[in-house]
Order: C-alpha cells, then structure tokens, then sequence
C-alpha cells in the first residue's frame, strides 16, 4: 500500500515539473493582496469579498504550509522573525514551526464572480520579493488584478506520510453502534 | 396528540428500494410504521413542542458555558482532564454544531419534559427528514390523508444551509464505524447534504484514520484531515488510542467538542441545579449527590448511565418496584438519578417526541414508538402532521 501511494506521488510530481518548465502553460486571471486591507482598496472587489477570500485562506494556512521541527530551519528558509508556531505536536510532543502567511491568493473578480477558492502566500528569504503558494509555485511580486500560471491556482496539497492506523475504532467494535 | 390509523402506501418495498433501507416482507421498512401517524394542532406543534425546545436550547448553551469554566463539572461528566482545555477552547472559540436531537415525553395537557439529548451521535435522521417528508407528500397525493396536513420539518433544507454558512472551502472528511449500517446511513446522508452545499466530501473509516509523524490525522490515501463530520461519540474518540492526539491535530469536528458535555446524561443533572423547578425539566441529580438519597427514597425514578446508547442500561422504578429495566454493555459507569415520567400509552406503544434542532435552531420532528417505555433498538419512527 504505502510504496504504491508514494509511486503515485512521485509520479503526479514529475508530470506537474513537466508542465511548470513548459513555455505556453495557460495564464488566467487572479487578485493577490498581503492583507485585507489592501485588498479592500481595489474598487474591483466588494470589501465582504476581501473578508472572506482572506478567512477562506485563513483557514488553510495551518494545514497547508510547510512544516519544520525546528525555528531556526524555517527562518532559515522564511527569514528571521517570519515563522510562527503550528498548531500541531510532533509524535514526540516537541513544537512545530511554519512560515507565517504573507498574503493570499484569490479569483478574478473579472466577470463579477470569484473564479477559484482562496489560498494563503508565503515569501522566501532567497526571493522576498516574490509571493509563493504553500506548494512553493511562485506567482509573482505584483499585487492587485494579476495574472499567474493556472497550475498554481489548484488547491494546495494536504499530502502527509502516515506512520501508523488503527488508534481508532475500538470502542465501536466493543459497543457496536454510535447511534442515540 | 392523536394517534390516527392509515393505510400504507401500496408501494412500500419499492420505496424502501429507492432509499435504500431494509424491507422485510410482512413487515415492511425496517424502524419505519406508518400504519398510523400522529396529528398535532399548531398550537401544540408551535407552543408545546417547539418553543420549549427552543428556549431549553439556550439554557443547554448556557450549561455549557459555565461547564467549560469548571473543573469539577467536567470531572463529575468523566471527561478526561487532558480534553478540558480542548473542550473550553473550542467553546470560547465559538465552534459551530449542526445536529442534536432532544428526547421528550408529551402527556396531554402536561408540559413536555426533557429526558435526554442526544447532542453528539443523533440518529433516525433520515427517516425524519426524507422519509417521513415524502411519506406526507404522497399520502396527500394518494388521498391518504387531509389535503392540509403539514409537518414540522425544515431538517433538510437547514442542515445544507448550515453547511453553507460554514463557508468551507477544503476537503471535510466524513467517518464512523463502517460496519454499522445505522451509523454509515446517518452518514451518508449528512454527507449528501454537504455535497449540495458545494462542500468536497470523502469518507474514511473511524479505524482506517492515520497519523503522520507531526501528529496529524490522515486519511487512507495519506491526505491530512482538517474537518471531520463523524457519526463517532467523544467519549469514545477520547479514551482510544489516537484520542490523546486530537487536540493537538488541528482537525475541526462537527459536532465540536464542546458537544461531548450536552450529550452526557449528566447534562440533565446540570440543568435541573442552574434552572430548579422549569416546567419542561425533570428533577435530576447524579448519583452521589447527597439529594439523591431521598430522591430514591420517594420511590418513582429512572437511573441512566452516564453515556449509555440506544435505551441500554436503564431502570425505571415506580412505588419502588423496578417497572422496566435493559441491560448492555454501559453498566460500570456512573449514573444519573431522574424524576420518572412515563411516557403516553397510545395504540401502537410509547410515543417518544424527538425535536431536531440544526445549528442550534428547531427544525423538525420525529416519533419512535416502542412497546415498552424505554424506547430502545425496536422502537419504530412514526410520522407525524399538523392539522388544524
């Protein structure tokens, strides 16, 4: 099971690179904003828009961004005073770092509907200038009505390496239904 | 409350086909009767039923919020001291609940009287919101029953309007134990109503959930989980094994966790000490509550099980003599000592009254019939009308 779903991975990766180094990969329309602030000074977009692209990528930050186990790596990558604690453990108990999220990315407001769900943006030490999704895509420095690659406007991946199942399910074998 | 006999559809095993449910021949869907159902006037739908319901919902949130506070509450309810925090936090956060189902008992001419909530893990979902609709929908079209029935059922409509609100935009996971048909049913349904709230849905067995090395939950294809619908109870999630990872794993749960108090029998203990004497409350008080002592000794009392499902493990004791009693496997748990109020005896059993509240607001109705007066694993749903 595990190396089948890791050939699959590794093979999703590659086609991906594949079509990142071609030329005429298609461009479509998006807003990128560092903050809701700025994005509420786009007449092209209605402020609750703003509020709610920013919550929609809000949400994901956490999940989605890359992790470290220790601050000095992250900042290594993300700059000094840019990385946060994850809400999340190791399995050893120890803490969890992650870049803080520099801006988001949402759809055109081009034809009066949002084009595609929000996600954060994260900046690099190496390229500051530039935001980059949580799949380290970069979709370019500028802000406002932009356009980017439209492999970068995919969901950003929740992929992880399991380390063990089955801490689940014993009370249900013991009891039997959930049901009340 | 009238109990009214009808006939029943004609068609009965091909719709138990469309619905996928049991239909056994002679006997017809499995957990369903609608050999009769009951008729209620809107005076007692709107004044009896539903804002009692709704008003004992407010006091429940309120329960809440001083549990969340208090160490000792949440010791007493057996919630481990590890989830304390977790159950605060995701209060004061402001964490969003979907569904419960509040029991009650309905005596002409008496206020409805809480028994229990089944906040966490509420089933016959769908028999309410689905069946029992289009049961009141082809009946009227069959001349069945009064062209002006209606029905106390939003629940359809509400759940996937809930859904909306929560403005998701990743994938919710959904899990329960996938070898119980009740559950995976419930389920599935849920499901269905967050697909056509727009959510991106994929369902993993409560045993096949991971763990990767950051201690965040997976999914069988190593995808992370960041909100989970579970059809699972707390007590359970809390005391297996992966359990002492859930706070730390950023997943967010529908019902949150903050439900697992509402849904302990020892809620209604709470209740009955912040809102003495309510008129819809039955004097409650855990077992060792020195009030309890003289409460026994009036003689007229149930005992539950803290966390007890499916009418397991209960007594009911009248003039001091047990008047029905079931065992099961929740036995070795503290216990609840409640008022004894016997449900209504009508033709077909005992009528219990389940008001479905979504997102806190109520929303429908569903009936179980039993033969005894603990409504158990035989018990029917019977539907329901308004007509007035």
């Amino acid at each position: 099971m595990k190396s089948r779903s890791s050939f699959v991975l590794g093979l999703m990766m590659s086609v991906s690179l594949v079509a990142l180094t071609g030329c005429d990969e298609p461009k479509v329309d998006a807003s990128i904003y560092s903050s809701v602030d700025q994005c509420k000074r786009d007449p092209l977009v209605p402020p609750d828009e703003c509020e709610k692209s920013f919550r929609e990528a809000k949400s994901q930050h956490a999940a989605v961004a890359p992790k470290y186990a220790s601050k000095s790596d992250c900042q290594a990558d993300f700059g000094e005073n840019k990385c946060e604690q994850a809400p999340y453990r190791s399995a050893g108990g120890g803490s969890i770092f992650m870049p803080m999220m520099m801006g988001y990315m949402m759809g055109s407001m081009l034809g009066g509907r949002r084009s595609m769900a929000s996600q954060p943006l994260y900046r690099t030490s190496k390229n500051p200038g530039s935001f980059r999704t949580a799949d380290n895509r970069n979709v370019g420095a500028k802000t406002g009505q932009t356009r980017v690659a439209s492999s970068t406007t995919r969901r950003p991946s929740f992929k992880s390496t399991t380390m063990s199942r089955g801490g689940f399910g014993a009370s249900g074998g013991r009891f039997g239904s959930a049901a009340t | 409350m009238q109990r009214v006999l009808v006939k029943e559809r004609p068609n009965l095993g091909q719709i138990a086909e469309e619905h996928e449910l049991e239909f056994v021949s002679g006997e017809g869907i499995t957990g369903w009767d609608e050999s009769a159902y009951y008729s209620f006037n809107l005076r007692q739908i709107e004044q009896d039923i539903e804002a009692p319901a709704q008003e004992l919902e407010e006091m429940c949130l309120q329960v809440v919020d001083r549990a969340v506070k208090t160490e000792s509450v949440l010791d007493r309810l057996g919630i481990p001291e590890t989830f304390w925090d977790y159950l605060a936090n995701s209060w004061n956060d402001g964490e969003k609940n979907l569904l419960g189902r509040m029991d009650f008992s309905y005596n002409q001419g008496e206020p409805i009287k809480l028994l229990e909530y089944n906040a966490d893990t509420p089933t016959t979902l769908y028999e309410s919101a689905i069946l029992q609709w289009e049961w009141l929908e082809q009946t009227k079209e069959q001349g069945l029953i009064d062209q002006n029935c209606d029905q106390l059922n939003e629940i359809h409509d509400s759940i996937i309007s809930a859904f909306s609100k929560l403005e998701i935009s990743t994938l919710t996971h959904f899990a329960c134990n996938k070898d119980i048909e009740d559950d995976k049913g419930t389920l599935d349904y849920i499901e269905e109503c967050a697909q056509e709230a727009g959510i991106e849905t994929k369902f993993v067995a409560m045993s096949d959930i991971g763990l990767d090395d950051q201690g965040l939950l997976t999914d069988l294809s190593d995808q992370i989980i960041t909100r989970l619908v579970k059809m699972y109870p707390w007590e359970w999630i809390m005391d297996e094994q992966f359990g002492t990872n859930v706070p730390s794993c950023g997943v967010t749960f529908f019902e949150p966790p903050w439900k697992a108090i509402l849904a302990n029998k020892g809620l209604m203990a709470l209740m009955w000490g912040m809102f003495e004497g309510h008129p819809n409350l039955l004097p409650t008080f855990f077992e060792d509550d020195p009030e309890c002592e003289k409460f026994i000794d009036g003689g007229n009392y149930v005992r539950k099980p803290l966390l007890s499902r499916q009418g397991a493990n209960i007594k009911l004791v009248q003039g001091s003599k047990i008047i029905s009693q079931t065992d099961g496997p929740y036995g070795e748990q503290p216990n609840v000592i409640q008022g004894l109020e016997r449900l209504p005896k009508f033709e077909g059993g005992y009528p219990l009254i389940g008001c479905w509240l979504v997102a806190s607001s109520v929303q429908g109705l569903c009936i179980r019939e039993d033969n005894t007066l603990i409504t158990g694993t035989s018990s029917k749903v019977v539907p329901h009308v308004i007509l007035d």
